[in-house]
């Protein structure tokens, strides 16, 4: 049964959704339309995550959760969701999931974007958190965020998706470079599995992915042929004992936090 | 100068200004609430002092002086939650800390010793094992087990020892495992481990608290 947007969109104003990492091409066509794009990935609704639970199964990756949750709740007039190698095999069952509730188009994509737009970002000397909210940002925009950041040397590495909390990433120091899917999104090239799956193996790194994420198995993976890495998943918030553990890894490697 | 471990079921403390001194241990539940202390670590330590030190870091700071290895596997089994620290040729090579899949489960082997009124100390090693990933799910295996017509010792000693195993996986799979919190006094327990296991007793985490003074010269 199609499910009534809870608020209907009185205006003319075109209201697009976007899941993952759509083309560069529907970024710029939406932004030439003036539309207003809502990344649905981000936690926009403030509902309870249980609200999800008639669409999905509880057991299921945080940030799709999320996606459904904002779908369900905002007056959207379209979504574009990515699906295939630039995001994850679930997002095309999300996608199907979204089609059969929603009464909007349900446009899937499959970015294979290779224009490199460079990892400024990334490599910069700044709260993680900071740099996260820039590049999670630039998503709806067809420009890198900031090319006059100078880079800094890596004391420490994170690897991995955003994370559905972002305050997992307040214990990490401001010389905390970014790798994996994070470091593609900056690059605007999300399906560059080479660029995702690279790590500098000099810095204490913490790979992460979202729990009952596709991805939890390559952060293992890298995480086990890094010299000195660690693998965190973290499901709708990040725990205590997530962040003590990265608290207490940095710390023993000797990163000045 | 105080330094606690203020775990889930019992708090750990320890005054360094008097030597010879063995620390003492007081249910959680009877803890002063408005207590100071010097050090603390613990999931209850926060709000007892402005030196709060992280679970795994006074495990891994007690370890490094306890054990004195370039290379070991330490466990911390706690009421609430278990937690390891692997190191290789002195450098951190792995951590781990399961408060969720591993939760209560000390607190539920305490719990059924004295529901059953059971001695851990007298009781055999089993030779069945229940799978167990978490204390509160696994107790309706002895339920069912009792059902069964298995005697309620046997089946609580099945029960404790896959939660040993558990551990035992959560931590590796080491050849040799060295062991810490309450649990290290529980003879069942310890021998269920299929590796040879290393009890370094309760109060590591306090020496990991007196290894994290030194360093930073923290002062009472």
């Amino acid at each position: 049964m199609k499910q009534e947007p809870k608020v209907r969109n009185q205006g003319t104003e075109t209201k697009a959704g976007i899941v993952g990492m759509p083309p560069l091409a529907v970024i710029r066509k939406l932004n030439e339309e003036r539309a207003t794009i809502f990344d649905l990935d981000e936690p926009i609704v403030k509902k309870n995550m249980e609200d999800a639970l008639p669409f999905l199964p509880r057991v299921y990756c945080a940030v799709l959760r999320t996606v459904v949750l904002n779908a369900m709740n905002l007056d959207l007039d379209l979504i574009y969701i990515d699906v295939g190698a630039g995001k994850c095999d679930s997002a095309l069952h999300v996608a199907a999931v979204l089609r059969h509730y929603l009464d909007i188009p349900v446009i899937e994509t499959r970015n294979s974007d290779t224009h490199p737009f460079g990892t400024v970002v990334c490599r910069s000397k700044m709260d993680l958190l900071k740099k996260m909210e820039l590049i999670t940002g630039g998503v709806t925009k067809t420009k890198p965020p900031n090319s006059t950041l100078p880079a800094c040397i890596p004391t420490a590495g994170f690897w991995g998706v955003p994370p559905r909390d972002f305050s997992l990433l307040t214990v990490f120091p401001k010389t905390t470079h970014i790798y994996g899917w994070t470091r593609c999104m900056e690059n605007k090239t999300p399906a560059d599995i080479k660029l995702e799956s690279h790590y500098n193996s000099d810095i204490p790194t913490v790979f992460f992915a979202q729990s009952f994420c596709a991805k939890t198995a390559l952060a293992k993976l890298l995480a086990d042929k890094h010299p000195h890495g660690l693998f965190v998943d973290a499901d709708v918030t990040a725990g205590s004992s997530a962040k003590a553990k990265i608290q207490a890894f940095l710390e023993l490697s000797g990163v000045s936090v | 100068m105080i330094l606690a471990d203020f775990g889930t079921s019992y708090c750990k403390l320890q005054d360094l200004e008097q030597p010879g001194e063995e620390p003492r241990i007081i249910p959680t539940s009877k803890i002063d609430r408005k207590m100071r202390v010097t050090l603390a670590t613990g999931h209850n330590g926060r709000r007892f002092t402005d030196h709060y030190v992280n679970e795994l870091t006074a495990l891994a700071r007690g370890g490094e002086s306890l054990i004195g290895k370039e290379s070991y596997v330490l466990l911390d089994c706690g009421s609430r939650d278990i937690k390891f620290i692997q190191y290789e040729k002195g450098k951190l090579k792995d951590m781990g800390w399961n408060t969720e899949c591993g939760a209560s489960m000390g607190f539920t082997i305490e719990l059924l010793e004295r529901y059953y009124e059971l001695d851990y100390n007298k009781m055999e090693v089993p030779d069945r094992t229940f799978s167990i990933t978490c204390g509160v799910l696994g107790m309706s295996h002895i339920f069912d087990s009792i059902t069964t017509g298995v005697s309620e010792s046997e089946a609580v000693a099945s029960f404790v020892k896959g939660i040993a195993l558990n551990a035992y996986r959560f931590a590796g799979s080491p050849e040799t495992l060295f062991l810490s919190g309450g649990l290290c006094a529980n003879t069942l327990f310890v021998r269920s481990f299929p590796c040879k296991v290393i009890t370094l007793g309760r109060f590591v985490l306090l020496k990991g608290l007196a290894e994290t003074a030194r360093q930073k010269g923290i002062k009472a």
